[in-house]
């Protein structure tokens, strides 16, 4: 069973619903943040915030809104693990946080092999712009590295010598960034890899544009990395609930998003939210907020608090210790977790939908 | 409870009946009048219209591009109203809940996504499960996967290749197979940039003709209702219209849907290049009674083109309006999402346009035509109500058409056609012919025995309001709409189809996935429990 606490002392998982939904009610701009759960806590947790006319935040919405800010004004073009791994014959990494964002990438897109779909039937060509040097050593296959200290520069450098246009720059870069414009340009499906610790809007939106360019001749297609904490199965579930991603706010009675505006730190440390639901079921974090407001905290066994939450309800792991719906990684898919380790553990769907339930419809 | 529906025009083709007369309903069910049995409820509705409720065969609600759609266009679908405490979400645009809400207060109550690729399936479950009200049923796409254009091409035969159809739609979870360019998307990864029916799939040899013949037969081998819907090749260009004729004839007489042919509808003549080749493509369609065909009108206004035909989406890019686009690259067909303004001053829409009405119009059959506008590629669902004014009407046809560029308007036949659809044509092609089209015997009638989906419509001179807000509209027996406002969600579900088939297939992909994909076939399992609703499936016969 799940262990629940008001100000740190035991209680019935019924009492801490209770008062949870007493803190939510007597609020007048309640959050739900973090909300690192799978789809079915995303959906109770925004419906919760529907009718209580509060917000909703995911702890990794600025990874997210790297790309997607990019989509929404210029455009995306993207593919599958697996069609990267069947089928890209250049592969294009950007930035040495991949393998640490994503462990599992290399046996995933298994650089080393041979893409059965190119038609080519060669060895891929591995580039790595800004790599990290461990993970590209360790790899026994061939990689052509370029170093630097600004993405910026470096991605606006490359699109421009694809286009053969001038840059300013010395005789060695020039010479490098050409061999990797001249891969490129030959690419018969190549694919860009990506991930959100070093690449910000700006980058991104290079990057885009560097591969609309390359689509004018040849296949070129990106594969941005994304969060963590089911961030991409949150979005997912936001867009078809309400239209909008995360960041979404029901202050009106209908949605309304804005990245800035409903980014829940900054409503927290400005005043404007005043109690806060903090959701974390894939790992132990916890807000970093300065200011304090009536915290209800559902978060795994052990979870180390700077202030005792008002409310604190143990909650178990999607996929571990129930089964759930997620997006994952290495499909570009949500699909379905069987749990590995079913437990008594209460899913975040089950805690929800309890203090859902003290909380009238017209509330 | 025992509900009456008193004096109304019953409209039920099905039956053959167009009269005055009282409807019993209970238990979800219409039921004959039942003797010495007092009614709970008497709803008076003389001088109203009484269908079984509408059936959309063919519209883009849910799934990974619609979802991505959603997400590219946070500008165009703000919401503005407060959500009723009884209908929390339907207010918001575009949303799963609003989409529930609208079809129903419109009288729909089944409505078929054309358009899921297997890996994409929990995520389009998850979304119709939040699709209050309605029933839903899902296309699986097929016909640009390696599995099967390699059973192609390796000669396995056709018993292979409908076991691999049928455990694909097994789980996904579909009522049928929905081919799109076939051969297309895969053409396109190796950077082909148009695809046409005798053209041949690099790497595998095959032509997009002998992918659509397997999969048409596998259909008919399985004895899944629903025929092959296919979304042809050569969409949206001018001259296209060859295409489309080609492919009825490739159709060798067997059964075959043709989705949104209004986009096939096109000749390249007169000094633009661009015609409507309507009238003709019309003749073929009415010397093909094998073939049924959908619309896909389109209407003037702000839309967003929604399509698993990356190649086709990829290479309209370049209009988009507003000036942004994604283009998916999937497992299989993968998606192009391209938003996209229809103006009425523009000589191309205004071309598109009248081509989709002279379809409605000229296809003699209505039982051959059904009522879509491909949405959102087209025009929205919500247009729905308008378009029915402009085929019952002709006066509101030719105001409409005044509007239009003249030399856009002299590239059709339309001035020059008098038809009006009346109510029991509309009730042929919105209820009658999709639930025949889709082997669902309960429903799309009113005979004693069916499912108590019914919608009853105030005519007046206004007719796309009759259309636009149903006076009452019942779901399995519950009353969800009164005058054009929903009461209250229930949940419907998603129609599904189980075809048998050799469960060797599931061992043989299971060590393909593992193979092939590095990954559990089973991940893409939509499975029952992860869905929120209980009992979220019913099944559909497969039977000819």
């Amino acid at each position: 069973m799940s262990e629940a606490e008001i100000d740190g002392k035991p209680v019935s998982l019924k009492a801490a619903a209770e008062r949870s939904a007493e803190i939510l009610l007597s609020a007048r701009m309640p959050i739900v943040a973090g909300l690192g759960t799978d789809v079915a806590g995303a959906r109770v947790s925004i419906s919760l915030m529907e009718r209580l006319r509060g917000a909703y935040d995911h702890l990794q919405s600025d990874r997210i809104f790297a790309d997607l800010d990019v989509m929404r004004q210029a455009g995306l073009m993207f593919t599958t693990p697996s069609e990267a791994r069947l089928r890209a014959d250049v592969l294009l990494f950007i930035g040495n946080d991949l393998t640490r964002i994503w462990p599992a990438m290399m046996e995933r897109l298994s650089p080393g092999e041979m893409p059965p779909f190119d038609l080519a039937h060669q060895k891929r060509k591995v580039l790595w712009i800004a790599p990290s040097r461990s993970a590209a050593k360790a790899e026994k296959f061939p990689i052509e590295t370029l170093d630097t200290t600004n993405l910026h520069a470096t991605l606006a450098s490359l699109r421009a010598r694809f286009s053969g246009k001038p840059i300013n720059a010395g005789k060695a870069v020039l010479r490098k960034l050409d061999e990797f414009a001249e891969v490129l340009k030959n690419a018969r499906f190549g694919v860009a890899v990506w991930g959100g610790d070093m690449l910000d809007s700006l980058s991104v939106e290079m990057l885009y544009g560097l591969i609309t360019d390359i689509n004018k001749t040849t296949r070129f297609t990106g594969l941005p990395l994304g969060a963590e904490n089911n961030a991409g199965g949150v979005l997912q579930t936001s867009g078809w609930m309400t239209g909008f991603p995360m960041r979404t706010s029901f202050g009106r009675g209908y949605p309304e998003h804005d990245s800035w505006r409903f980014d829940t730190n900054r409503m927290i440390e400005s005043g404007e939210a005043d109690a806060a639901l903090w959701i974390s079921s894939y790992g132990r974090e916890v807000p970093s907020w300065k200011k304090q407001v009536p915290l209800i905290a559902l978060v795994p066994p052990k979870t180390k608090f700077a202030r005792v939450p008002q409310v604190r309800i143990e909650i178990g792991q999607p996929g571990i210790d129930h089964d759930a719906a997620e997006f994952a990684r290495e499909t570009g898919t949500i699909v379905g977790r069987d749990a590995s380790h079913t437990s008594e553990a209460l899913s975040v769907a089950a805690v929800v939908g309890q203090i859902a339930q003290h909380i009238g419809r017209d509330a | 409870m025992l509900i009456l529906l008193k004096g109304g025009r019953i409209v039920d083709p099905v039956n053959g009946r167009d009269e005055v007369a009282d409807l019993w309903i209970e238990n979800a069910r219409i039921v004959a009048e039942p003797r010495g049995k007092l009614p709970d409820e008497v709803h008076d509705v003389s001088g109203k219209i009484v269908m079984a409720g509408a059936i959309d065969i063919h519209s883009h609600i849910a799934g990974g591009n619609v979802n991505c759609a959603r997400l590219l266009l946070p500008e165009k679908h703000p919401a503005r109203t407060p959500a009723p405490a009884a209908l929390p979400l339907s207010t918001a645009g575009w949303s799963t809940y609003q989409t529930g809400t609208i079809y129903a207060s419109m009288g729909f109550t089944t409505v078929i996504e054309p358009a899921i690729v297997p890996h994409q399936a929990l995520q389009a479950h998850l979304e119709l499960s939040d699709i209050p009200i309605i029933d839903k049923g899902t296309l699986t796409v097929l016909g640009n996967d390696d599995f099967l254009l390699s059973l192609l091409r390796d000669g396995e035969g056709q018993a292979a290749v409908a076991d691999y159809v049928a455990a694909s739609v097994s789980a996904s979870n579909g009522l049928g197979v929905k081919c799109i360019n076939a051969g297309g998307a895969t053409a396109f990864k190796y950077n082909e940039r148009a695809f046409s029916l005798d053209d041949v799939v690099p790497y595998y040899g095959l032509t997009s003709r002998q992918i659509v013949e397997a999969l048409q037969r596998a259909v008919i081998d399985l004895k899944i209702p629903h025929p092959l819907h296919l979304h042809a090749n050569n969409l949206g260009i001018p001259g296209n219209v060859s295409t489309a004729i080609a492919t009825i004839e490739a159709a060798r007489g067997q059964a075959l849907h043709l989705a949104h042919l209004q986009f096939y509808a096109y000749g390249d003549e007169g000094d633009r290049g661009f015609s409507s080749a309507s009238a003709e493509l019309a003749a073929a369609v009415n010397a093909a009674p094998n073939v049924t065909i959908d619309v896909g009108q389109i209407m003037f206004r702000q839309t967003v083109t929604v399509s698993a035909d990356v190649l086709r989406q990829f290479n309209s890019t370049g209009m988009a309006k507003p000036r942004k686009s994604v283009i998916h690259d999937g497992d299989g067909n993968g998606g192009g999402i391209v938003p996209y303004l229809y103006r009425e001053s523009d000589f191309v829409n205004a071309v598109q346009w009248a081509c989709g009405l002279e379809l409605f119009l000229l296809i003699n059959d209505p039982w051959q035509v059904f009522f879509t506008t491909d949405h959102p590629n087209g025009a929205p669902f919500t247009t729905y109500p308008e378009i029915f004014a402009l085929i019952m009407s002709r006066d509101a046809r030719a105001e409409a058409t005044a509007r239009l560029p003249q030399d856009a308007v002299s590239m059709t036949t339309l001035p020059s056609i008098g038809r009006e659809y009346d109510y029991n044509e509309i009730a042929i092609m919105t209820r009658a012919s999709p639930a025949k089209l889709l082997g669902l015997k309960d429903r799309g009638h009113l005979g004693e025995g069916a499912l108590a989906d019914v919608a009853v419509y105030s005519p007046g001179k206004d007719l796309a309001k009759m259309f636009r807000f149903a006076h009452l509209v019942f779901k399995d027996g519950d009353l969800v709409v009164r005058d054009g406002r929903v009461t209250h969600y229930r949940w419907g579900k998603a129609l599904k189809v189980n075809p048998g088939y050799d469960k060797a297939m599931d061992r043989r992909l299971a060590g393909y996935y593992d193979r092939h994909f590095g990954i559990p076939r089973s991940t893409f399992a939509v499975k029952e429990h992860i869905l929120p609703h209980a009992e979220p499936f019913q099944e559909v016969a497969c039977a000819r």
